[in-house]
């Protein structure tokens, strides 16, 4: 089972919309409270970098028996060095956006600390698509 | 898991089908079968609207009959402060006291007391707290079993500290069966609540355990007893009582929703009333928002408890004359003030467990549930989408869902099913 959605760069009123239907999903699906939690904390930093960061991205959300995968492929800015965006606290936040609540530098390492197998690849100017994916247990 | 117990119950011959309470039910626990409702109990979370929404007096609230307590030696009540805002202005708390025991109790707990100790400990508890914010206030009820049934992965959340009513019913049975020479057994601890959901929250704790109380009444239950003897003390200004259960202002300030301390007086505090308004909260922290807040305070009405559904007047009438009880007031009084310092050192508030996570039985594997779900995508698919309510269920997704789990059928749907329209005709048609 999958689904897809347009997540666009700088729209803060629509932020948190993709996760919010993962996660209403995989409550429908009554998948384990702590899975859900992973995912939707996973799916919401995703979706975050994008609108902090990029023009637009695809969000695409796959489930199997296995494992759920959330991928967010992005057109902007892409990450000039991996290493240091993954460091906890590490942030090019805009004050604005830390104002806002966003911008602390947890929404990369969040994103690996919540998922059983990460990666991300960049490329400068052109864009950035990070894959995060959580394993099910034998209760799903 | 053990059989659910809810405060209402819905009588069957009286209920003819009407959908009110189902529209009205903010967690779709309603369905309406053959022409009666009935409740999903698992799915249920004890907010008491359809029991607003029947027209009919279908739907009634299960509190206590009062001679249910005459086993218990000696019976104190524990009037939430909303009865004190239901009086005449010259009826004073005082008179109110002289009504209650009119009514049958022996005593009356003023338990200002206690509901400073709470919020000491509640002060504590946020400090020291290092999990997720904000901490979430367990006062409503309703709110508990929302989290239990809706966002089972805030439970932890949920203040670990027990109500003040907790705290007043336990300290009343060890003061009265001290000074009275009884077992705490045969002392009963009564809440006059406001709501049922109250009347539930003492049957069956949230928490798990028992709760310090023994039972409940309903405000309405002993109303008009209290308005008659209270109004005669106050007419005669004979009293048998010589004190005031509420001595400070501070009691009443709690019931209308105003924070009391230092803490709760920043910023990082909300409240928030009305059920809707409290999933569009829980909704944003769901999502990450609200970190910066320290505490929320939630309660299922609008206005808070002076509107739960056991009350009897308008929660307007009720907060104005609360809020002039507490212009009169002192802030708070020294008697209080030592009893506080005293008690606070020695006494634990914490609760035995959080409330653990509820709602329907988990069914079938993950493939099971997802061909379930796509099941239920590709029904809700065909229906019209105008969340009649004609099928018996409160919207078109719901009959998607529970023709799926092979609840209900695809021809429930009167846009899809004749039979179904002429079945409704036939079930609905007014005497000519």
């Amino acid at each position: 089972m999958s689904c897809c959605f347009r997540v666009h760069g700088r729209d803060f009123e629509k932020a948190g919309e993709a996760s919010t239907e993962i996660k209403s999903l995989l409550k429908d699906l009554e998948v384990d409270p702590q899975i859900i939690r992973r995912a939707v904390v996973v799916a919401f930093e995703a979706e975050m970098n994008v609108v902090m960061y990029a023009d637009e991205a695809t969000v695409t959300f796959v489930l199997t028996d296995e494992d759920i995968s959330i991928e967010a492929v992005d057109r902007g800015p892409g990450i000039p060095d991996v290493a240091h965006a993954m460091e906890e606290g590490w942030s090019t936040a805009t004050d604005e956006m830390r104002e806002m609540g966003f911008g602390f530098g947890m929404g990369l390492p969040n994103i690996r600390r919540n998922s059983d197998l990460f990666d991300i690849s960049t490329q400068v100017g052109v864009g950035t698509a990070v894959t995060a994916r959580i394993k099910l247990d034998d209760h799903g | 898991m053990a059989e659910l117990t809810h405060g209402f119950r819905i009588e069957e011959e009286a209920c003819d089908g009407c959908l009110a309470c189902m529209r009205a039910c903010p967690t779709d626990a309603i369905r309406v079968k053959h022409g009666k409702a009935h409740v999903l109990s698992e799915s249920c979370i004890d907010c008491g609207s359809c029991l607003k929404a029947c027209s009919r007096g279908a739907i009634t609230a299960t509190t206590r009959t009062f001679e249910e307590f005459d086993r218990f030696a000696f019976k104190v009540a524990i009037p939430s402060p909303v009865l004190y805002g239901h009086f005449p202005r010259e009826v004073r708390p005082e008179h109110i006291v002289d009504g209650l025991l009119a009514a049958g109790f022996d005593a009356v707990w003023d338990y200002g007391i206690e509901m400073r100790l709470v919020t000491l400990a509640n002060v504590d508890y946020v400090k020291r707290w290092r999990g997720p914010r904000p901490v979430i206030s367990i006062m409503c009820p309703v709110v508990v079993r929302l989290l239990q049934v809706s966002y089972p992965r805030m439970l932890d959340q949920l203040i670990r500290v027990h109500p003040p009513r907790e705290i007043a019913g336990r300290e009343a049975k060890r003061h009265f069966s001290e000074e009275l020479g009884l077992a705490p057994e045969q002392i009963a601890a009564i809440y006059v609540t406001p709501c049922q959901a109250r009347t539930v929250s003492i049957l069956q704790p949230a928490e798990g355990g028992r709760s310090y109380l023994d039972g409940s009444v309903g405000l309405p239950q002993v109303y008009n007893t209290v308005l008659a003897e209270a109004s005669e003390a106050a007419r005669t200004g004979q009293r048998h009582s010589a004190w005031s259960p509420v001595r400070s202002a501070d009691v009443l300030r709690l019931t209308l929703r105003r924070p009391l301390t230092e803490l709760l007086t920043q910023h990082r505090y909300l409240s928030v009333a009305g059920l809707p308004n409290v999933i569009r909260v829980f909704d944003d922290i769901e999502k990450g928002k609200l970190k910066d807040f320290d505490y929320l305070e939630c309660y299922a009405c609008w206005g808070g408890c002076a509107n739960g559904n056991l009350t009897v007047d308008n929660v307007y009438v009720t907060l104005a004359k609360l809020q002039s009880l507490i212009d009169e007031l002192p802030e708070i009084d020294p008697e209080t003030e030592q009893e506080v310092a005293r008690r606070y050192p020695h006494e634990d508030y914490s609760t035995p467990r959080a409330p653990a996570p509820r709602g329907a039985a988990v069914v079938g594997d993950l493939r099971e549930r997802v061909r379930r779900k796509q099941e239920a995508d590709r029904i809700a698919a065909i229906l019209p989408g105008l969340d009649c309510g004609l099928c018996g269920a409160p919207a078109c997704k719901v009959l998607a869902r529970d023709v799926a789990a092979g609840e209900a059928e695809k021809g429930d749907c009167v846009f899809l099913s004749r039979q179904r329209l002429e079945e409704l005709r036939r079930m609905h048609r007014r005497p000519e």
